[in-house]
């Protein structure tokens, strides 16, 4: 019996900090811009930062803002990078 | 008071999370490229300590001790403080953009940061109070903001040393991290 303790300690932790995230996610939760995630999904997502931004997402902005170029990321495959040029250029065409 | 200055010393230079504990090395390895980033790192590090040490000691000593199940602390300490990194970023992207943008990819790396649970396991170890936990956890990540700075301070300046080409990058920051570990070493004996 006394394996319950432990066990409804740790659910009841579990579920209280599980609710708090939920309550903090409901109440500030902010938009962002769907491309982002979309440039995201087409860099290797390895966070290694050989670009000289500080992850992924940073790198994903910076292309979408003219700051970067996708032979910036080191492990960027040469057909993934051509992938990701060529929805870039839809991308400022659609901006412009 | 007296213990309490010399532990703040002893936290921030004596015993130094990175360079004598060798707790927290891949941030000081990996985020100490550029001195702004490692500032972003140290920032966040010591807002994330601070709070989870408290969080942890408080649910240590009322919750664990109180129920004699304290063999739960890591497996709870890891999920207090996994929760409480993802609550901090989901608010600081609501209330302050730019803070979040500038410590972007850094916050959610601190949920696997092994300073912050090596530092909320120590201040259970060392069998601190509450005024003791909170001067040990502040003093503790101020040192790693300090030795974070130092370190992406001399990365700049290698960037233009004339290094040998195999030494680029990587291994030199190796070598003078061993040197820098040395130098702090050396701050054993004082108190």
């Amino acid at each position: 019996m006394n394996i319950l303790i432990p066990a409804a300690v740790l659910a009841g932790i579990g579920f209280v900090l599980g609710f708090l995230i939920f309550i903090v996610e409901k109440y500030f939760h902010v938009e962002e811009d769907p491309h982002l995630d979309e440039v995201v999904e087409l860099l290797p997502r390895y966070n290694c930062g050989a670009c000289g931004f500080p992850g992924c997402k940073e790198m994903a902005a910076a292309l979408l803002g003219k700051q970067s170029k996708p032979a910036q990321c080191g492990p960027l495959k040469k057909e993934a990078a051509e992938e990701l040029q060529k929805y870039l250029d839809e991308y400022y065409k659609s901006k412009q | 008071m007296n213990d309490l200055i010399s532990l703040a010393f002893s936290a921030f230079i004596i015993e130094n999370i990175i360079l004598t504990q060798f707790l927290g090395i891949c941030p000081f390895l990996g985020v100490s490229k550029k001195k702004s980033s490692a500032l972003g790192m140290g920032m966040a590090v010591i807002f994330v300590i601070i709070m989870s040490s408290t969080i942890t000691w408080v649910l240590y000593q009322y919750v664990l001790v109180t129920l004699k199940i304290e063999y739960l602390r890591t497996i709870i300490f890891i999920l207090v403080i996994a929760a409480l990194v993802q609550m901090v970023e989901i608010f600081l992207k609501k209330i302050s953009p730019a803070l979040y943008k500038a410590l972007g990819i850094y916050l959610p790396l601190i949920t696997t940061n092994c300073a912050v649970l090596g530092v909320a396991i120590l201040n259970i170890n060392n069998g601190y109070n509450f005024i003791e936990m909170l001067v040990y956890s502040t003093f503790i990540s101020l040192g790693f903001l300090f030795v974070m700075y130092i370190f992406a301070m001399i990365r700049e300046k290698l960037d233009y040393a004339p290094i040998p080409k195999a030494f680029r990058g990587t291994p030199i920051a190796l070598i003078v991290a061993a040197l820098l570990a040395m130098i702090f070493a050396r701050f054993g004996g004082i108190i």
